[in-house]
């Protein structure tokens, strides 16, 4: 099987115009998933957004100096992308700029014309993505496919894109280590909606763990509401606690739909199909290693 | 705009200037730097203050609201190319996003030139630097507003693109065979450029044209293998994209080396862009706030006929409500009294704004004035939101920026004093006030008084000036609704400014005011009974 092509149709059959892939972690198979996807759609023929929250497709990570995957991309492929990382060659038709600053300088919109590797780094804010998103739409990408961090999924909350959740060796050490934190991860990222007909007690901001232990010590029982999922400020461990003491829903809901794993770390290898068991086992998602072309049903 | 040669802090905040300013306010970057180097004109220079009054009048009838917000539209979308002009003076090879700036301004310059069509006041000139860069860089142009570095700038360019594309494919045709007979033995349906396979499942050896990147104790991490066919394939590939990387610069250094030719014209172009955005805006404002080019003069006078204070008239607006424009004219220095909420500070906060913007030779907002340029525009009083704090009381603060003003340099000014010592023994007060009324007077200076206390006017020998006051006493709203209270005050209140002879009685408007707010009956009758005594 092809794990793009199997994600794509995840999120095409929620009749999702896009896919978010966010991590646990630095080096779990993000990219390569994007990639992945990426191929999928232009091989169907589907008109490709790309962007990204932070920075995408460099060939060494900023911070380890390590090679990266990169993002080999094709004509007609549209990008959300910083000036600072435009390549000189192959040249891309510039389409507009955004009013948006990235790290690497203004937001641009830009039609890939000649194959060839791109680096995007996209707006910083969960605003400035959801901004880019629909300018890539307006501009006519048919999919929209986004690089993301998981603090800033706040972009994508009450929308319609799929989630996808990556995450591999390079997360824990062990596969016990990695899939407390996708497990976390995803029942976070997949906080339900309200319930109107309820009770419930609406949470200004963020919910930090101290606010939830308050809560919690007074036997709180109505639905405890955050805006979105980025709204709860924990750890994924403590997370996983206060959601069985504490009936957590969300106004505005992500929609996740699958786990991607990747069994190799910058200096560890887990067992792949062992990891992808315990993943899909633990989050309940259909899961693809991205490297082994495999899915694991949940 | 540089109001601070004006007036300091404490004098903008009372005449809200940071309200001023935003109307004032240009909407493009070039419109940004020209409007930071407006200075005021000087005294000596009433004729250019008067005559860029009567520009902007004359503009605001030549172009309709519509057309002056197609043209911020226009000057809003024109971009910045300062650093791209300065970087291809330099001798630097523009990037492309700094063609795609450059092409926006050309578009921002020609569609600015359509509106101005008719307009003579404007003076738009058409700019031969810009429009040849913009026939320079009309090949690039993609779609309505985008840029692309496209053959059509350089035939060579075209033939290394096709080559490098030739190239690509056959690389990939050479390493899809690879991938697709490795692929068969893996039994896979697509290798991607790493992928694991795991060692129970291999049986033998590993596909030819497969390499080991790293190994696990059950599977191996593996990429492909490029045969000699699928090098040699990358290698040309390799070679084609260098070619079309070095054709893309030589067009990019062809075009920069276009825009550098022509720097010195294309910065005077976008200098020429600032001004006509402050002038656009400058036009809104007279638009927006029907105001007319006052005449400027050579004394210290303000005077004028159905004045009015924008900001609050604005608001008022917001609300539904009516402004009641006043007329005053001041020369020399005067005082004003009237009622509470008479509008006496609302008096000198307009005639502060009308000089500031006759300063600037602006439009001012009055049916006719006849002002004079000022040195220095300064306020006293309530409202003069002074900063200092500490062991000084209000009326020693009051002191302190009193001695600031009279200890200037003789120059003149235009003194704008809100009930000045109000916080002190009336009787003391009143002697205070006299005694700056004829420092005042002894400087040549144009102030505006107001004040409660009586009897000054007389006793400085200055004009005086009242608000009319209440028209008669409104009764108070049954339910005491403060915001019926305050309309009907408004409907009763006149706000109209006379000139007052002789000994001017201050009516009991304070008292009529305390019963409408809603202090109740019995200490109100006290207060009357008190007042007869």
């Amino acid at each position: 099987m092809e794990v793009g092509a199997a994600l794509l149709d995840l999120a095409l059959g929620g009749s999702s115009p896009g896919i978010a892939v966010v991590g646990t972690g630095k080096n779990v198979g993000k990219t390569v998933a994007v990639r992945a996807i990426v191929e999928a759609a232009v091989a169907r023929g589907l008109a490709v957004g790309l962007t990204s929250i932070g920075r995408d497709g460099e060939a060494v990570d900023a911070g380890d100096a390590q090679a990266k995957p990169r993002l080999f991309l094709q004509p007609g492929t549209l990008l959300a992308t910083a000036r600072g990382v435009l390549p000189p060659c192959p040249a891309a038709e510039l389409m507009a700029f955004a009013e948006l600053m990235t790290a690497a300088g203004s937001l641009l919109y830009a039609r890939v014309r000649e194959p060839g590797y791109f680096e995007i780094v996209g707006p910083p804010t969960a605003s400035g993505v959801r901004t880019a998103l629909d300018a890539l739409r307006r501009l006519g990408a048919e999919i929209v496919v986004l690089d993301g961090a998981v603090d800033r999924v706040a972009a994508l909350a009450g929308g319609n894109e799929a989630i996808v959740v990556a995450t591999g060796a390079a997360s824990g050490a062990t596969i016990d280590e990695v899939v407390d934190e996708v497990r976390a991860m995803a029942a976070r990222l997949a906080t339900p909606a309200v319930d109107p007909s309820r009770p419930s007690l609406k949470i200004e901001g963020g919910l930090t763990a101290a606010d939830a232990a308050a809560l919690i010590a007074r036997d709180e029982r109505r639905q405890v509401v955050v805006r979105d999922p980025s709204q709860l400020a924990m750890s994924g461990r403590a997370f996983l606690g206060l959601a069985q003491r504490l009936t957590v829903r969300c106004e505005r809901p992500l929609r996740v739909v699958a786990t991607t794993v990747a069994s190799i770390g910058r200096d560890r290898y887990l067992e792949p199909a062992a990891l992808a068991r315990a993943v899909a086992a633990a989050t309940g998602l259909p899961t693809f290693d991205v490297y082994a072309d495999g899915e694991t049903a949940a | 705009m540089n109001v601070d040669e004006l007036l300091d802090a404490a004098t903008a905040t009372s005449l809200d200037v940071p309200w001023l300013l935003e109307q004032l306010a240009p909407v493009g970057a070039y419109g940004d730097r020209a409007f930071e180097r407006l200075r005021p004109f000087r005294r000596g220079d009433e004729a250019g203050a008067r005559a860029n009054a009567l520009r902007i009048v004359a503009a605001a009838n030549e172009i309709d609201a519509a057309r002056v917000d197609a043209m911020r539209d226009a000057l809003r979308h024109a971009p910045d190319v300062a650093a791209a002009l300065a970087r291809a003076s330099m001798g630097d090879v523009l990037d492309d996003p700094a063609f795609l700036e450059l092409l926006r301004f050309c578009d921002a310059w020609k569609r600015l030139g359509a509106l101005a069509v008719d307009a003579p006041t404007l003076a738009w000139m058409p700019h031969a630097a810009v429009d040849e860069l913009a026939a320079t860089l009309e090949p690039g142009r993609a779609g309505n507003a985008g840029f692309y570095l496209d053959d059509g700038f350089d035939p060579a360019l075209a033939a290394v693109r096709d080559a490098a594309r030739v190239a690509q494919a056959t690389y990939e045709t050479a390493r899809g065979r690879l991938a697709a007979s490795a692929a068969a033995i893996l039994s896979r349906e697509h290798l991607d450029e790493e992928f694991i396979v795991m060692r129970a499942d291999l049986h033998g050896a590993l596909p030819p044209g497969v390499r080991v990147m790293r190994e696990a104790p059950t599977y191996l991490l593996c990429a492909l293998e490029l045969d000699e066919a699928a090098l040699e394939s990358l290698g040309r590939r390799d070679g084609a994209v260098q070619s079309v990387a070095a054709g893309e610069q030589a067009v990019r250094a062809r075009l920069s080396w276009a825009v550098r030719a022509r720097c010195a014209a294309l910065e005077l172009a976008a200098d020429r862009l600032g001004c006509i955005d402050v002038l656009v805006a400058q036009v809104r404002f007279a638009q927006r706030f029907a105001c007319v080019a006052p005449d400027v003069v050579d004394d210290a006078s303000v005077e004028f006929e159905s004045g009015r204070f924008l900001c609050l008239e604005d608001e008022l607006r917001r609300e539904g409500l009516d402004y009641a424009p006043i007329a005053l004219d001041l020369r020399g220095v005067a005082v004003l009294t009237g009622p509470n909420m008479g509008g006496k500070s609302v008096a000198l906060r307009a005639c502060g704004a009308i000089a500031l913007c006759a300063a600037f030779g602006l439009p001012v907002p009055v049916r006719r004035a006849r002002v004079g340029l000022f040195d220095r525009i300064v306020w006293l009083g309530i409202g003069g939101d002074d900063q200092r704090g500490g062991l000084l009381s209000s009326f020693a603060k009051e002191v302190v920026r009193l001695r600031e003003i009279l200890g200037r340099a003789p120059q003149r000014m235009l003194v704008l004093v809100d009930e000045f010592a109000r916080t002190t023994t009336p009787h003391e007060g009143r002697a205070l006030l006299v005694a700056v009324i004829g420092r005042l007077r002894e400087s040549g200076d144009c102030a505006l008084i107001a004040t409660h206390l009586a009897g000054v006017a007389e006793a400085a020998r200055v004009r005086h000036f009242a608000v009319r006051g209440l028209r008669d006493i409104p009764t108070r709203p049954p339910d005491g609704d403060l915001e019926a209270s305050l309309a009907l005050l408004a409907r009763s209140m006149d706000y109209g400014v006379i000139e007052v002879t002789g000994e001017h009685v201050a009516s009991a408007d304070a008292i009529a005011l305390a019963a409408l707010l809603g202090l109740d009956d019995r200490l109100i009758q006290s207060a009357y009974d008190a007042l007869k005594e």
